[in-house]
């Protein structure tokens, strides 16, 4: 076998969970009126069939205080239980462990949704919600530490395996925990004793209430992270602490909390396995099965962890939304059928932080998996030729899926690789793993039987003369024209020209970024590594606006910075003028209307978004009984539509 | 190894005992109820092969008769047909549902029991057993016997009317050992000197292999298996991995320090300081590091 210990059981508590898999607990937004839906049963129950041996839930609410987000399901009410039995039986028929993770975000939300004030230790503003918390009363702890208890009680009556309790990064327990947050002077404040109190008070009423032969573990922040919070050697103690106390069987754990939220869900410039050294300092301290998650995403990686002793289980959370799938074919030792987890956060964290449903960009089925799930594809009732022109994610997807379904398909790209636009985004700095997204589909659209014609520039004449059932056009989209002055003149390229190394620049660069997201700010980085001095001009109010939801923001403008980038918001450019070597923008600051003049540059780069590449599904227009578009050939979007769209017209046609 | 003089009708027990591969990490059964054995690649020990060659190999010059042992289930059945193709003279399996579930010294007993009915001169078997160590049930057989016990042997050599062993010892040593017969014999593994020939292989599939029960040995159930073990099971469990060390962020590192520990890929030991200074200067600072590290006042 290839991977021993990633495949040996654990047990933990009562509980012997098959293989090291774990799918780690995150949010969904899938519960339907705060109460488990179908959707979390397919959701989890995917990922259950697809090998992992244990699955814990997205985390629960156990207070009418704590309504962080608007799709939480709400535990402390009898009428959970009959989803949860669907969904506990659902998953135990693939032979996984399902736990539930309970949890009180205490400061870490507000009461913009339950109406009611957020409790906390101290009266201290979380840094993300800014609401000032109602300081718990004593009486407050016990009552949160009763309803622990009694959601304990109907987490186990609907099947549960075990319940984890959310002490980590966003959690009332580490609120009590840390010297950040908890300011108190009575008995739950000020020394770690009396800072423990409550977390044990939490832990002690569900382990009374669950009983003995029930799994009960909690999730740590292993290091918060910042200055005067809680470091890996107080964690340590705390943890040992803990264990001591005997009322617990495992221990999760996570890093950060929303002061640096990026620590928390690292984006792809993070490095893989990045929070290991912490779970092997916990692991040093502590006797019990701990947990590891961030950014393992790979089975050879995993079991590295395992075989050095530097954690007993392995949580997987995006790499399984990604490929819930990854278990098994890591079993089957089909590495390479693995679709890789990119770390892009656009459709999992970047969704979930907009309040949409889960999703992800490289499996349109999240969420979806009653319909889209595995096992779900029918074979075409009609063999069709099915011609796809356009290499990138779109037409990849539509060739895979159309081919999976016994259908003739050939597709087409113009360039002698396949992959569109990745092939470019790809070379922007610390984006290269944006091309895993390639990596994954290729072999996969020739394991699907597509006949692949690379280096082909197709016309609307030589395709009709394949005489085609369906046509699909996915062409993508080109870098858009700038709307102002000025430029057409000399020494002005875009990001593509750029990254695809087309652009002759000189040593000062102005790059004007109307893009606010990774063409812009990977192209300026790419640039700064090169030691050029650029300089960004943005309307909006920061450079990157559009990286927040990512968790990119942060470490792209630290590194920007570090780079010696120099920053401009607020400027709507309208002109650019001069020679190479002398070339100025002008603009005007959107909010006090004042005009500026910046420069000279030797260059200047645009970052202006794209626009539809149309002309083949136009000339192809009412000559083909089939004809469809999809990707940024019908409105230049990010890659997640490109994926969607051709999963979609590969299962319909 | 030496063989100087010749004994008439030596009868050789050898042990064939089985292992899995010891590769792959153990599977608990559920509850730790057992090690699950399903798909595992089970082998002949080793050491046993090993011991069965030096058999062979006192038969082919000396005369001597070979029986091959193996106790446990049907399948350890191709293990003997493996040792009638080498040139095994007599192969018995031994299996009752009784010995199951027992501990060394229950174990031994039946082991003793099949050595007091065979009396052979030497009983032959290997030190180790490749997936679980050290196995004292032929030790503990011979102690029950009564009779002399020589391990981690490399060579021996037949003289007077006993065996001369040399074995392994301290450090890489060796020791030789004298004993009279009969002696229980174990040996170290050496790599194997033969394969069986194709015509011997199409020949053990009709050896004809002898199945022994708890009663042809005449001893009481209670004696052996999981009723006569002096150690009770309770349950199993898998060890923990140990650790390989990695360097955990310091805790005295402000915190912007420590991610960025943790994003450069991982944490790195401390590096000391380099400092340009003049003699005196080097020694006046040698002479304050000290003292911030409490070696001087």
């Amino acid at each position: 076998m290839m991977f021993p210990n990633l495949f040996s059981p654990l047990k933990l508590g009562t509980t012997e969970v098959k293989n090291r898999i774990s799918f780690q607990p995150h949010l969904t937004n899938l519960a339907v009126g705060n109460l488990p839906s179908e959707k979390q049963m397919y959701y989890w129950g995917e990922r259950a069939k697809g090998g992992a041996g244990l699955i814990i839930t997205e985390e629960m609410s156990v207070h009418p205080t704590d309504m962080a987000y608007e799709k939480l399901i709400d535990v402390y009410h009898p009428e959970v239980i009959p989803g949860f039995r669907r969904i506990t039986d659902y998953v135990h028929q693939f032979d996984a462990k399902i736990f539930a993770q309970l949890n009180h975000n205490g400061q870490q939300g507000d009461g913009s949704i339950s109406r009611l004030p957020v409790w906390a230790p101290s009266p201290m503003p979380d840094v993300l919600f800014r609401e000032t918390p109602k300081e718990m009363e004593p009486e407050d702890i016990e009552e949160v530490a009763s309803y622990f208890a009694r959601c304990a009680i109907y987490v186990r009556e609907g099947g549960f395996d075990g319940i984890e309790l959310q002490f980590g990064h966003s959690s009332l327990a580490r609120q009590f925990l840390s010297p950040l947050t908890n300011f108190r002077t009575d008995e739950y404040g000020g020394s770690l004793e009396n800072r423990m109190r409550a977390p044990l008070k939490f832990i002690a009423a569900v382990r009374k209430a669950v009983g003995s032969d029930f799994t009960l573990g909690i999730r740590m922040c292993a290091d918060e992270m910042i200055p005067g919070g809680l470091d890996l050697g107080q964690v340590q103690e705390i943890c040992a602490r803990f264990e001591a106390s005997g009322l617990i069987d495992f221990m999760d754990l996570s890093i950060a909390t929303f002061y640096n939220l990026y620590l928390v869900e690292g984006s792809m410039h993070t490095p893989l396995g990045y929070t290991i050294p912490l779970a092997a300092g916990i692991r040093e301290k502590i006797k019990l099965p701990v947990f590891c998650t961030g950014r393992i995403n790979d089975p050879v990686m995993a079991e590295k962890v395992l075989a050095s002793g530097q954690a007993d289980m392995i949580g997987m959370c995006r790499a399984l939304i990604c490929d819930p799938f990854l278990p098994r074919k890591a079993q089957d030792g089909r590495l390479e059928d693995i679709r890789y987890c990119i770390a892009c956060n656009q459709g999992c964290i970047g969704r979930i932080g907009m309040n949409k449903l889960l999703g992800c960009v490289q499996n349109p089925a999240v969420g979806r998996e009653k319909e889209w799930g595995e096992g779900t594809l029918a074979k075409a009732n009609v063999k069709k030729t099915v011609a796809i022109v356009g290499g990138g994610p779109a037409g990849m997807w539509a060739a895979k899926m159309a081919g999976r379904r016994g259908h003739s398909v050939t597709l087409y790209d113009r360039g002698e690789l396949l992959g569109g636009q990745v092939l470019t985004a790809m070379k922007g700095a610390g984006r290269d793993e944006f091309g895993v997204i390639i990596r994954n589909e290729k072999s996969q659209v020739e394991k699907a039987g597509v006949s692949v014609k690379t280096g082909v520039e197709v016309t609307a004449e030589s395709l009709l003369a394949t005489h085609p059932d369906v046509v699909i056009v996915a062409t993508g989209s080109v870098p858009k024209e700038h709307p102002v002055g000025g430029a057409d003149g000399p020494a002005i390229f875009n990001v593509c020209q750029v990254l695809e190394g087309k652009a002759e620049l000189g040593e000062k660069v102005c790059l004007i970024d109307y893009d606010g997201h990774q063409r812009a700010a990977a192209t300026a980085e790419y640039l700064a590594n090169q030691g050029k001095t650029v300089h960004m001009i943005t309307s909006s109010l920061f450079i990157g606006a559009e990286l927040g939801p990512t968790q990119d923001l942060y470490l792209t403008r630290q590194r920007l910075l570090q780079k010696g980038v120099t920053f401009t918001p607020d400027i709507a450019v309208i002109e650019v003028a001069g020679e190479a070597g002398a070339k100025t923008v002008k603009g005007f600051n959107v909010y006090s209307n004042i005009w500026d003049e910046w420069g000279p540059y030797d260059s200047l780069v645009l970052a202006m978004g794209q626009r539809v590449d149309d002309g083949l599904y136009l000339s192809l227009k009412g000559k083909v009984d089939e004809l469809y578009r999809i990707g940024d050939c019908v409105a230049p979007r990010k890659v997640d539509m490109a994926i969607w769209e051709g999963h979609r017209i590969g299962r319909e046609i | 190894m030496e063989i100087h003089m010749a004994h008439e009708n030596l009868n050789i027990l050898v042990l064939l005992r089985e292992v899995n591969d010891p590769r792959p990490p153990a599977r608990l059964m559920t509850r730790g109820a057992g090690i699950s054995d399903r798909g595992l690649r089970r082998i002949p020990n080793p050491a046993d092969l090993t011991a069965l060659e030096q058999a062979i190999i006192l038969k082919e010059r000396l005369g001597a008769k070979v029986t091959a042992l193996a106790v446990g289930p049907g399948r350890l059945d191709d293990h003997l047909r493996l040792a009638a193709s080498l040139g095994a003279d007599r192969c018995i399996r031994f299996h009752d549902h009784c010995a199951g579930g027992g501990d060394p010294l229950a174990d031994a007993r039946v082991l003793a029991g099949i050595i007091a009915i065979l009396s052979p001169s030497l009983v032959f078997g290997g030190n180790r057993l490749a997936d679980r160590g050290d196995d004292p049930v032929p030790a503990l057989a011979a102690a029950l016997r009564g009779i002399p016990c020589l391990s981690a042997v490399t060579g021996i050599t037949l003289k007077g009317e006993g065996v001369e062993a040399v074995r392994k010892a301290d450090r890489g040593g060796r020791q030789r050992v004298a004993s009279g017969l009969p002696a229980t014999v174990l040996f170290a593994e050496e790599p194997l000197s033969r394969y069986p020939d194709t015509d011997a292989v199409a020949a053990s599939l009709g050896a004809r292999i002898e199945k022994w029960t708890l009663a042809d040995l005449g001893i009481p159930f209670h004696q052996v298996g999981a009723l006569g073990a002096a150690l009770p099971l309770a349950s199993y469990a898998t060890p923990r991995q140990d650790p390989v060390r990695v360097a955990t962020p310091d805790a005295n590192l402000p915190a912007f320090q420590r991610i960025i520990s943790l994003l450069s890929g991982g944490i790195k030991a401390r590096e000391g300081r380099q400092h340009e200074l003049g003699a005196d200067a080097t020694a006046e600072r040698i002479w304050q590091i000290l003292k911030e590290e409490g070696v001087a006042t």
